[in-house]
């Protein structure tokens, strides 16, 4: 890679603090158009992949994986399982809505699955949230916080464990019948 | 003549006197509405024992022919009340499109027929024949999609544990495939067998004879068949396009929002045995600016760093020695002693004297100082065999007490 753009130093501390990059941010459009070159210098220089999906980009590495991921994950699936719960559609309040700290918290805490987020770094949620809107995965300002988008990397990891789980059922299924023959 | 032993008031009456009962026997008899005997029997007993106004299982078939018995002694729910009851309770039951498609290939027939007939009398029977089944049709598939519409939203609501994720999934998958599919294909204008291409056929054809029929008695009738043409159109479009732009799309989110559900509880419930969900968290990185993390490249980074850990403080050393030391010059040391009239302690006054211009006297640059007693021009007298000790940085001197002064033979 010979021709750095002016953003480069902005682009690889950003990605190296571990935070999401995300369209229409600039830096995002330059990740895309020079995607060949910033995917190989990465791993050349780092050992680190990135990963440029249709609306940000990411870097991830199976040696350096932060560990906090699982409790946002869980959190996430807390979150949603509660607002569908309480009729509303989650994916568009995930997505698109704005959430009060005091009330998501409260919500949470009522919810039979507490005691799961209980052990997690999500106890302390003031601090949660602010490790997460730093690495861009939440927005937040002042007591209200809204998910980027992200958080749809969560989402496709939910439909790929229920795909595998359906999988799973249908060969087991199988067996089963195999088994009756 | 009347096939009823009792007025249309009468069953007016028994419909609005036992509401309850028509509405319990119709949702225990869906969706086929046969009810079995013993269930039919137990649900006049129930009813009959709170109610003022009692049934009986003879008056609702004689008389009023609610239902009948069938061979097998199962009740069968008269068709003309459950179309009606459909209707008063806003509960169709779904048929499958392969029904409603049946059904529709009556207009395609009639038609045409209707085309090739001569015969004024039947050809105003066949375009009232056409009238009345698309009339039916299309009450059908409002009902239908109504029905649709309202199980979707039903299917939105509420799902309290896993298992009703999946039979929202393989709900959504059903009706998509089973239902929508099919009925979009039905009412599709492009397909050249859909009932909307044959109500477009009709519509082209009456608009045509409505004007140039022989008689006023057929142009009538051409002109309520393009009237009723028309408004199917119409209907079936508005009809297509809450099954493409409003149901499809609220199905296949459902399903879509159900897996994501589905996906997270399995995570959250093997939260603790993370090898039973197969497949990976993202990896995202923890802040790592100024690690370095490749392996191999942390390696060659050390062994390259180590070289300059290696040399560096030795450079420094040697300049370090250089740039300090400090060598007393003996001429000017010989010119400040001869400013001195006599020196009582001449050893003491090179040691004072060096330590004006270092604190590092060593031994060498002690006897460049002291060697100045050897000089010509200068006498030294000593007295006794006494000595004290002077601190040198490398050596500890000895040395007695030693008046110096100058000849004074050189002083003149």
């Amino acid at each position: 890679m010979r021709n750095y753009p002016n953003e480069h130093r902005e682009i690889v501390a950003n990605l190296l603090d571990g935070r999401f990059i995300i369209y229409p941010n600039q830096m995002f459009g330059i990740l895309q158009t020079q995607e060949e070159e910033y995917k190989e210098f990465f791993k050349e220089s780092y050992g680190f992949e990135l990963n440029i999906e249709s609306e940000f980009a990411y870097l991830s590495s199976n040696e350096v994986a932060e560990k906090r991921t699982r409790d946002f994950t869980l959190f996430l699936a807390m979150l949603c399982r509660e607002l569908d719960y309480s009729g509303k559609n989650f994916r568009d309040s995930i997505e698109l809505g704005t959430f009060n700290m005091t009330e998501v918290e409260q919500l949470l805490k009522q919810s039979s699955k507490w005691e799961i987020l209980e052990k997690t770094s999500v106890a302390n949620f003031e601090a949660f949230i602010d490790t997460w809107h730093k690495k861009n995965l939440i927005n937040k300002t002042g007591n209200q916080f809204k998910f980027t988008k992200a958080v749809k990397l969560f989402f496709e990891f939910a439909v790929n464990v229920a795909n595998s789980k359906l999988k799973e059922q249908i060969n087991n299924e199988s067996v089963k019948q195999d088994g009756n023959l | 003549m009347s096939n009823l032993n009792l007025s249309g008031k009468d069953i007016l009456r028994f419909l609005l006197t036992h509401y309850e009962f028509v509405q319990m026997s119709f949702s225990s008899a869906k969706p086929d509405f046969i009810i079995d005997s013993d269930k039919f029997n137990n649900l006049i007993k129930e009813y009959n024992t709170g109610s003022e106004v009692k049934i009986s299982i003879s008056k609702i078939t004689a008389d009023l022919k609610f239902c009948r018995q069938l061979p097998t002694g199962e009740y069968k729910l008269n068709g003309n009340y459950t179309s009606f009851l459909e209707f008063i309770f806003d509960d169709f039951i779904l048929d499958l499109p392969e029904t409603l498609k049946n059904r529709y290939q009556a207009i395609f027939t009639h038609f045409t027929s209707l085309q090739t007939e001569a015969n004024e009398t039947k050809i105003i029977l066949l375009v009232q024949e056409i009238i009345k089944v698309v009339e039916k049709f299309l009450n059908d598939v409002e009902g239908q999609t109504f029905r649709l519409l309202r199980d979707t939203e039903s299917l939105k609501v509420n799902a309290e544990n896993h298992s009703d994720f999946t039979i929202r999934i393989q709900k959504a998958n059903y009706w998509i495939d089973e239902y929508i599919i099919p009925l979009n294909a039905i009412l599709n204008k492009d397909h050249p067998n859909s009932v909307v291409n044959a109500i477009m056929q009709i519509q082209r054809y009456t608009s045509e004879k409505r004007i140039l029929a022989e008689t006023y008695e057929l142009k009538r009738e051409f002109e309520k068949l393009y009237g009723c043409a028309v408004n199917a159109k119409t209907e079936l479009d508005q009809t297509l396009s809450k099954l493409t732009r409003e149901l499809l799309p609220l199905l296949e989110r459902i399903k879509s929002d159900s897996i994501i559900l589905s996906g997270f509880y399995h995570f959250a419930e093997n939260i603790d045995q993370p090898e039973n969900y197969i497949i990976p968290l993202p990896d995202l990185l923890r802040r790592t600016r100024g690690n370095v993390i490749s392996k191999t490249f942390s390696g060659e980074a050390e062994f390259f760093i180590d070289q300059f850990n290696y040399q560096t403080p030795e450079i420094l050393y040697e300049e370090e020695v250089e740039e300090i030391e400090w060598l007393p010059d003996a001429s000017y040391f010989k010119e400040q002693l001869l400013k001195e009239d006599i020196v009582d302690d001449f050893y003491l006054w090179c040691f004072e004297a060096l330590k004006v211009h270092t604190n590092n006297i060593t031994l060498s640059k002690f006897f460049t100082v002291s060697n100045l007693i050897l000089e010509e021009d200068i006498i030294a007298e000593y007295y006794d065999e006494t000595r004290y000790e002077i601190l040198l940085s490398d050596a500890i001197l000895k040395m007695p007490k030693v008046k110096v002064y100058e000849k004074l033979s050189e002083r003149a």
